[in-house]
């Protein structure tokens, strides 16, 4: 049981860096997920994920380096061209909302897959990559990146704490009393881009949305309060980076799949706990988290 | 990967040692060791042009079949989704099927497409339902329900993919081409299987046009006058589960999505009624099938999959300019009305 539990740790670094790289992806990706979740925007941080690629792969073209800060800024920059592409789509009333969101990041990760395709050849990002995630052979620069992102992405919710939470449940209350909830909800747009391009290498591009969703599905059903809600989120976000890592290792599959499958057991788990709690109280169970101002 | 190396060999048999070996430049080709691709010269792209419109390889024929087939169905059917709000219900059944197709290659040991294509249908068929069922019984936004049935069925299939690459004989079974598709690998019964489940949904849509055109714009007064509205649900999402299951193939799971939405977008900016938006609909896709093939045998590198979404967006923007020109004013769905 021992040989098993510490084993990955004590051969070489690898696990190591694979459980840090994971859990900073996991962590940055889940906070910035509870407000993403309650906002209804699940397929906004779904098509943010995609597009990173575009950003990593336009970058890397451009600059033939894959500078960490450089990756976010692309990456930021991509992002922002995805939420107002898909804003003036939706604008022309030509186009359903949902299909807008379904056109603009479908066509950008098409043109992501072409472009890398043709074009980039480096170690560090290939297809495999893309849909895998690699985490366990992550690289000094996907670190630092990381070690830099993740942060970022943790201070600007803190500093936007208040009008992200009054944004989330009643934006005319935010504005009626000065808050800055526009500011916030693109302040929200930006740490989802920053988080998404970082966690890209990780999970890889396609799954990098269950790190947004499912911590903050679990949450949702067990929180009360929001600081609760962003609580469990986070031990949800690391929970499963080290279960799937050791899921990962044990049964040798890739990282990025058992990751993600961990993260849906313990949403199941909560589900389950959820419903029963609601079948002993029908009433007090419901919990649905009131903002607590 | 082996089936891309077996096309090649068939190209190479075929063209007496014309230089397109990587006709098709698919996903698997590049995963490593190979050069970058070269943008081809304009003589070399006239040659290979010429050769395709000779149509003289068999598998030209299968892919521009299976891609053209794949575009009509998936335009027409996408057009009714993208009309009840699911658009991204095809997001989901179509990452969903990667599990399907790697559970029956673990189980069956071979790579015949009609058990792939079972282990699909029932993958995708069962992503739809745990959509609905969250969406019914779990205390959850509903939008997140796309989001986590369509991660959670997909990081199945990549921890399946691992064992698939594991089993012996797994990484020649080039079951990871599934993830971006390629139009190298369709063999004649592929084309058989897609035009037959292709022709089937056609009529069936036909036969049950009036039923379903009711439930799409009114589904309660639909059900008001005796439309059984909750039975066309289920066969449309076994339609859209059956349109995914023959597209994998060409378009790869990662991308069928964007064929159920943008051709089904153009049509319904073209159309001014159902069925006018469903025709362009279809034709919209069967253009971006047809030129993707195309432009993925000319072009090393450019996987049929992306080059098929990137050729129907195209065709969106061109007639969204003129559309939104002329100033045609509407909601959603345009003037579209029965």
């Amino acid at each position: 049981m021992m040989e098993l539990l510490l084993g990955p740790w004590v051969e070489g670094t690898w696990m190591m860096r694979a459980t840090l790289s994971a859990s900073l992806t996991a962590v940055g990706c889940g906070a910035v997920g509870v407000f993403v979740y309650l906002r209804r925007m699940s397929l906004v941080a779904d098509a943010l994920s995609h597009v990173a690629l575009l950003g990593v792969v336009l970058a890397w073209l451009v600059t033939r380096s894959l500078d960490p800060v450089l990756m976010l800024i692309s990456a930021l920059g991509v992002g922002l061209l995805t939420t107002s592409l898909i804003g003036r789509l939706a604008a022309t009333r030509l186009v359903r909302p949902d299909a807008a969101v379904g056109i603009v990041f479908t066509a950008l990760f098409a043109l992501a897959v072409v472009l890398l395709s043709m074009f980039v050849r480096d170690a560090h990002i290939d297809l495999q990559c893309v849909l895998y995630g690699n985490v366990l052979g992550v690289s000094d620069r996907a670190l630092r990146l990381l070690a830099l992102s993740t942060p970022l992405v943790l201070l600007l919710i803190a500093a936007l704490w208040r009008p992200l939470v009054v944004g989330s449940f009643d934006p005319r209350w935010g504005l009626a009393v000065g808050l800055p909830v526009l500011v916030a909800h693109h302040g929200l747009m930006v740490a989802t881009s920053v988080a998404a391009v970082a966690g890209f290498e990780a999970v890889g591009a396609i799954l990098v949305v269950a790190m947004f969703i499912l911590p903050a599905a679990t949450a949702h059903q067990l929180a009360r309060t929001m600081p609760g809600m962003m609580a469990i989120a986070v031990l949800h976000a690391l929970a499963s980076s080290v279960l799937g890592m050791y899921a990962a290792v044990g049964f040798e599959v890739y990282p990025g799949g058992a990751i993600v499958l961990a993260g849906g057991a313990l949403y199941a788990a909560a589900l389950l706990y959820a419903s029963l709690l609601r079948a002993r109280r029908p009433r007090a169970g419901a919990a649905v988290p009131s903002p607590s101002r | 990967m082996s089936l891309h190396a077996h096309m090649t060999d068939y190209a190479f048999g075929h063209a007496f040692g014309h230089a397109f070996g990587h006709a098709f430049g698919g996903a698997a080709g590049h995963v490593s060791g190979l050069m970058p691709a070269q943008l081809a010269s304009l003589s070399l792209w006239g040659e290979r042009a010429a050769e395709f419109f000779r149509f003289e390889y068999a598998f030209v024929v299968h892919a521009l079949l299976v891609a053209g087939m794949v575009g009509l169905v998936a335009g027409i059917v996408g057009v009714l989704m993208v009309l009840r709000g699911m658009s991204l219900l095809g997001d989901a059944t179509g990452h969903a099927t990667l599990p399907g197709v790697c559970a029956a290659f673990l189980v069956t040991g071979t790579r015949d497409p009609l058990a792939l294509m079972l282990g699909a249908l029932v993958a995708a068929g069962l992503a739809a339902w745990f959509v609905s069922w969250l969406s019914e019984r779990a205390r959850t936004r509903r939008d997140a329900n796309i989001g986590i049935s369509l991660s959670l069925f997909f990081a199945l299939g990549v921890v399946l993919l691992s064992r698939v690459q594991h089993s012996p004989g797994g990484m020649q079974a080039g079951i990871d081409q599934f993830l971006l598709g390629s139009a190298a690998g369709v063999t004649r019964e592929q084309v058989v299987v897609v035009w037959a489940v292709g022709l089937t949904l056609l009529t069936l849509l036909l036969v049950f046009y009036r039923g379903l055109a009711h439930a799409s714009f009114d589904g309660r007064h639909g059900a008001a006058v005796g439309v059984p509205v909750r039975a066309l649900e289920i066969g449309l999402i076994v339609a859209l589960s059956l349109v995914v299951v023959i597209a994998i193939e060409s378009v790869g799971v990662v991308l069928v999505a964007a064929m159920l939405v943008v051709p089904p977008s153009t049509g319904l900016l073209l159309g001014r009624r159902l069925p006018s938006a469903m025709v362009w609909g279809g034709l919209t896709g069967l253009i971006a099938g047809t030129t993707g093939v195309f432009l993925s045998f000319l072009q090393e590198g450019l996987s049929t999959g992306p080059t098929m979404v990137l050729v129907a967006t195209a065709l969106f923007l061109v007639v969204l300019a003129v559309v939104s020109l002329r100033g045609r004013a509407g909601s959603a769905g345009a003037g579209v009305r029965r």
